[in-house]
């Protein structure tokens, strides 16, 4: 049994461990700065990482306090309730609006149609409010502790910067497209204004998976999409680009699978790549990450077997993803594989229903490009640029667009 | 968000702001920001309960008796901090109250 001395002893420890923690962590930070092997690094940067969070599940880091933890369990319940309640509570109201109009749920609208018939009836949106408050609760706390403990974190990005396996590339002077800068999910600073930006998008997004598709904590959806992917028909595979890494799920599960290809992951945020670069080193994968655009990558003609991307195409507008396109085409080699992943789209009028969802997120979540996405039809874009679809091909994530293309001009 | 950390290199640039917060969904704002204050009081609430059961657990484990917790007094170091955290507190749970919006849910982006 521990008396009240012992609990107070126990406290005075912690204030100590508080006192001496600034020293263990330049400590720690110039042991993965001096590491010579993957290993070595790897286990410097777990050691570091250790000082501030409470150790990990398999590969995420557990959130560096059990509050935050909450937080992030509670707006994840959340999402789930909503999923089912909110969203059928307003598709009601919204049904009963059609109903008035003399329209049923499967009538195609097109977005203005849709944005005129939700102000009918302030109660369809109780679905919207109810879930973007919730995501903002997820971002704030996230956010916070980020902020709060702003030293440990950007001391931790400082030494990861420089360890291996993989590198890290960025490119503080170039200019970051303005389309590039919105707040994309309401995340504050998006992807680009963030420091942090990397930290708050992997936990946040989360919950996102839970709720959709399904748990990803583990990468399991990253490494189940990638598992998917076809090879090139020589089976050649030594060099893979991922366009939009993002934090880089993605592209360490590319390079878990090809452990013996050059593995690249792009994103025109700084923090992102940062994040994505220390999380892979944490895991030991030496994936490579460069801050650069997907329009313009620098690297040369014919350079990668496959050239890929995730849910990345929705955040560009059209002409941006034809420039992607045409860059992805002059990067892939003859008889290379183009396969990016992403959501069906092509079309400007959907059943109500679905261009409500569809307006509504593009409005509110700030998802800024994403209606210009699903009007333009990407497939046929692809086909339009030097790339052959191959028929019958297999989707990387199931429910979403497939899309597998063979450079063949 | 890209300025506070401007002592140190941290590969980040202005962003162009979401107007989420001008966003009038349920027909009065008040009644928008109220449901704010809801959904952030419910993770401040889990998280206080979740707590609450990780320490029963570890308690538990460690003898600690639910007398002893009544009985405990705070020191002056204590009572600061947790008067910090009841400030973040409220702010994260009631701060929303302030908000103002008033862009009606069917309207496009404003001019940038």
């Amino acid at each position: 049994m521990i008396g009240r001395r012992e609990l107070f002893g126990a406290a005075a420890a912690s204030v100590a461990i508080a006192k001496t923690l600034q020293g263990d962590i330049a400590n720690a930070a110039n042991e993965v700065a001096k590491a010579s092997s993957r290993a070595q690094s790897a286990d410097a940067m777990k050691k570091l990482a250790g000082m501030q969070s409470r150790g990990a599940d398999g590969r995420l880091l557990r959130l560096g306090t059990l509050d935050l933890e909450s937080q992030q369990d509670f707006t994840l319940g959340f999402r789930l309730m909503h999923s089912k309640q909110m969203r059928a509570s307003s598709v009601a109201v919204f049904d009963r609006v059609l109903e008035a109009e003399g329209l049923d749920a499967t009538t195609p609208l097109t977005v203005d149609q849709v944005r005129e018939l939700i102000g009918k009836d302030p109660a369809i949106n109780i679905a919207s409010k109810t879930w973007l408050a919730n995501q903002q609760v997820t971002w704030k706390t996230l956010a916070g502790h980020f902020h709060k403990n702003s030293d440990f974190y950007l001391t931790e990005m400082e030494a990861a910067d420089k360890a291996g396996p993989g590198s890290l590339v960025l490119s503080p002077n170039m200019t970051i497209p303005e389309y590039t800068k919105h707040e994309i999910h309401i995340q504050p600073g998006g992807y680009v204004g963030d420091p942090f930006a990397g930290h708050i998008y992997h936990y946040g997004t989360n919950s996102f998976y839970i709720s959709v598709i399904g748990h990803n904590e583990q990468d399991q959806v990253h490494k189940g999409t990638v598992a998917r992917l076809p090879l090139p028909e020589d089976g050649k595979v030594k060099r893979i680009l991922d366009v939009g890494c993002g934090v880089g799920q993605y592209t360490a599960a590319l390079k878990e699978r090809f452990p013996d290809a050059e593995v690249w992951g792009l994103d025109i945020g700084g923090p992102m790549v940062r994040y994505a670069h220390m999380r892979a080193a944490r895991l030991g994968i030496g994936a490579n990450f460069a801050q650069k655009l997907g329009e313009d990558t620098g690297f040369p003609d014919g350079h990668f077997d496959l050239v890929t991307s995730y849910i990345m195409h929705h955040e560009l507008p059209a002409d941006m993803t034809r420039k992607v396109i045409d860059e992805a085409r002059r990067v892939t080699r003859m008889g290379g594989v183009y396969y990016p992943v992403d959501f069906n789209s092509g079309g400007d009028k959907s059943p109500a229903r679905q261009m409500y969802q569809r307006w509504w997120d593009h409005r509110w979540n700030n998802e800024v490009w994403s209606l210009e996405y699903h009007t333009m039809n990407f497939t046929d874009e692809i086909a339009k640029r030097g790339f052959t679809q191959v028929k019958n091909a297999k989707p990387a994530l199931p429910g979403f667009g497939v899309r597998h293309f063979v450079r063949t001009a | 968000m890209a300025a506070q950390d401007s002592k140190r290199p941290t590969y980040a640039t202005d962003a162009i702001p979401s107007d989420v917060k001008n966003g009038l969904f349920l027909g009065n704002a008040a009644l928008d920001n109220v449901v704010s204050c809801v959904i952030a009081m419910g993770a401040e609430l889990w998280s206080t309960k979740r707590r609450l059961l990780v320490m029963q657990a570890v308690m538990a484990k460690k003898g600690i008796t639910s007398e002893m917790i009544e009985q405990y007094v705070p020191t002056e170091a204590e009572k600061a901090d947790w008067e910090s955290d009841r400030d973040r507190f409220v702010d994260l749970t009631l701060g929303p109250l302030a908000d103002g919006g008033f862009r009606p849910v069917g309207s496009n982006f404003p001019k940038r």
